[in-house]
């Protein structure tokens, strides 16, 4: 499998914190790689990295062997590469359709002068990307909800709208930042089960989480963060019965609050 | 599948009926002088018009998340523009009204990507900073500017504009483009971007928008529009002079649109109507004018926060039930 994505060596500090210390990982083509980690251990930092919200201080991002260290998130997503957060940021006023057309920027907007004259060109986009929106609102489970108000929606619902506003943007590379945080068992499983199905249409996908099961039922490799550096990197099977990642990670998880 | 169509064929209805409104209204601004005489009445008619212009251009900065207090500056850079090209060196109306925006609009786009990335309470306090340099300089480049006497005796657009209802049509023709291509850009898909960079910088962004080009050009073409609004005053009331582009005068396009309502296009376009005839109506209580004034915006802001155009839709919705 091809390489998509390279994270080579790359750090950030904030002030007397080293949130990411000499990062090194990778995204093959079609793979769905976990990142894994306990609270602090920089997977919020380390998709804001890639993402071009935050700039390394040191190290390199490339994708498809183009360097992209440091290049504007907007920038990014034209070049296929989208990301979700970790609470739900939707447009609270909108209905899901419109913040889901809001989410296909890239194939909706046809330039200000075509968009202006309302040329052939701009009019078929728009109809392509209504119809491709209609479908993604349809399998993404939220056909019936498309013309409710978005901040009436069940929690649940808002987490499946932020990940079909990145999908909408048609992606190579999406980056969920915990999608299935604080949702039920039946909401997670339906969360997952849009995860694979995005990886089956051909996109690759960063998730992170730190709920191991969820995890290592998803991915096909995971890397395992531990204050701000990579601690073992490899299939469920590998990284689960990983010694260090027991002790670092699942122990924790064991011990009482 | 019933109640889609239901609701669909609902919506072409509104839209019907929003360009039946329009029909009515274009009709009544061409068919009033008519039957109206009074030189007052198209004097005040062809300010109304022409305030719609700058308005509905601030609206479009508004739209974006900023709060400008600088746009009479560039009113006044399109003014002068017009002016001095016109009386000092005799170039035609058409293409001084031309330069009128671009001017406006090119140095909005050299300071845009500065202002632009300061947000809040900055960006109003560094506007109104450069509101008052523009003044500053108007004001003290005699030689070029005239100084605080400004620019006297500026030619109509044409001999046949010299007469006030002349002038009327030809600012409502004037206004109904400007304002007609605001609306076109805002029902576009920049429009429906311009929403999004305002409700969530961050989300836009992530959806791929570039946030800071976007702000420039649209500020750029406000102010390119209401440099145009500069132009059309200045060969309407025939002079120039700083004192006209002040902070005050920033302020009162920024009230047209809280009056007007700042949802839509039509508040500023309402504000802009209500708030240039107020003062005029006022005339007859000299002293009183500017409290006047006072109470009626304190009246429209506590009663209608929605704005002017919060009456109209309130009337809509009683008149249904």
């Amino acid at each position: 499998m091809s390489v998509l994505l390279e994270v080579r060596g790359v750090s950030k500090r904030f002030g007397a914190v080293q949130a990411i210390e000499r990062l090194d990982f990778e995204v093959k083509q079609g793979e769905i790689l976990g990142i894994i980690g306990p609270n602090g251990a920089g997977k919020t930092t380390a998709i804001n990295l890639i993402s071009g919200v935050i700039r390394p201080d040191s190290g390199r991002i490339a994708l498809v062997g183009e360097d992209v260290t440091g290049m504007r998130p907007d920038r990014l997503v034209r070049l296929g590469v989208v990301r979700t957060f970790q609470a739900t940021t939707i447009y609270q006023e909108r209905t899901v359709r419109e913040n889901v057309r809001r989410g296909a920027f890239t194939t909706l907007y046809p330039g200000f002068w075509p968009g202006f004259l309302g040329t052939g060109a701009a009019r078929a986009a728009e109809r392509r990307t209504e119809a491709t929106i209609g479908e993604l609102l349809g399998w993404l489970g939220l056909g019936e909800v498309a013309e409710a108000e978005a901040r009436n929606l069940p929690y649940g619902y808002q987490k499946v709208l932020g990940l079909g506003m990145a999908l909408a943007a048609r992606p190579r590379l999406a980056m969920l930042d915990e999608p299935a945080a604080g949702l039920s068992h039946d909401e997670a499983a339906h969360v997952a089960d849009v995860i694979r199905r995005t990886n089956a249409d051909g996109v690759s996908l960063i998730v992170v989480d730190h709920n191991m099961r969820f995890i290592t039922r998803l991915c096909h490799r995971i890397v395992v963060l531990h204050h701000g550096t990579e601690l073992a990197t490899g299939t469920p099977q590998e990284v689960t019965r990983d010694p260090r990642v027991i002790d670092a990670y699942l122990g924790t998880l064991h011990e009482p609050a | 599948m019933g109640l889609r169509a239901l609701v669909e064929s609902a919506g072409a209805g509104l839209r019907r009926r929003r360009w039946l409104w329009l029909g009515v209204l274009g009709a009544l601004l061409v068919a009033w002088p008519i039957f109206i005489h009074e030189v007052f009445f198209a004097y005040i008619a062809t300010l109304m018009l022409l305030y719609t212009i700058g308005a509905a251009s601030l609206h479009l900065v508004l739209r974006t998340g900023h709060l400008s207090l600088c746009h009479a500056a560039f009113m006044g850079l399109g003014g002068y523009t017009s002016a001095l090209l016109t009386t000092r060196l005799g170039w035609p109306f058409a293409l001084a009204f031309l330069a009128s925006g671009l001017v406006p609009a090119a140095v909005a786009l050299v300071v845009g990507p500065i202002l632009l990335r300061l947000r809040g309470v900055y960006f109003v306090l560094i506007t109104f900073t450069l509101g008052e340099i523009v003044r500053l300089v108007l004001n003290e480049w005699k030689s070029l500017t005239g100084g605080a006497d400004g620019i006297f005796r500026i030619p109509p657009p044409s001999p046949l504009l010299v007469d006030k209802r002349a002038y009327y049509y030809f600012a409502l023709a004037m206004a109904a483009i400007c304002v007609g291509v605001i609306a076109r850009i805002l029902s576009s898909q920049t429009g429906r971007y311009i929403d999004s960079i305002r409700e969530s910088e961050r989300l836009a962004q992530s959806s791929g928008v570039p946030i800071l080009r976007f702000k420039v050009m649209i500020f750029a073409i406000a102010c390119g529009f209401v440099g145009f609004q500069g132009s059309l005053l200045a060969h309407f009331i025939t002079f120039v002079a700083p004192g006209s582009y002040t902070f005050s005068e920033s302020l009162n396009l920024l009230v047209m649109n809280v009056i007007g309502g700042m949802g839509g296009l039509a508040g500023p376009l309402i504000g802009a109507a209500f708030l240039t005839a107020l003062p005029e109506f006022l005339r007859g209580w000299v002293e009183l004018q500017r409290v006047l004034y006072g109470v009626v915006l304190v009246l429209v802001m506590l009663f209608v926060p929605g704005g002017l155009i919060e009456i109209g839709r309130r009337l809509l919705s009683t008149g249904r039930s």
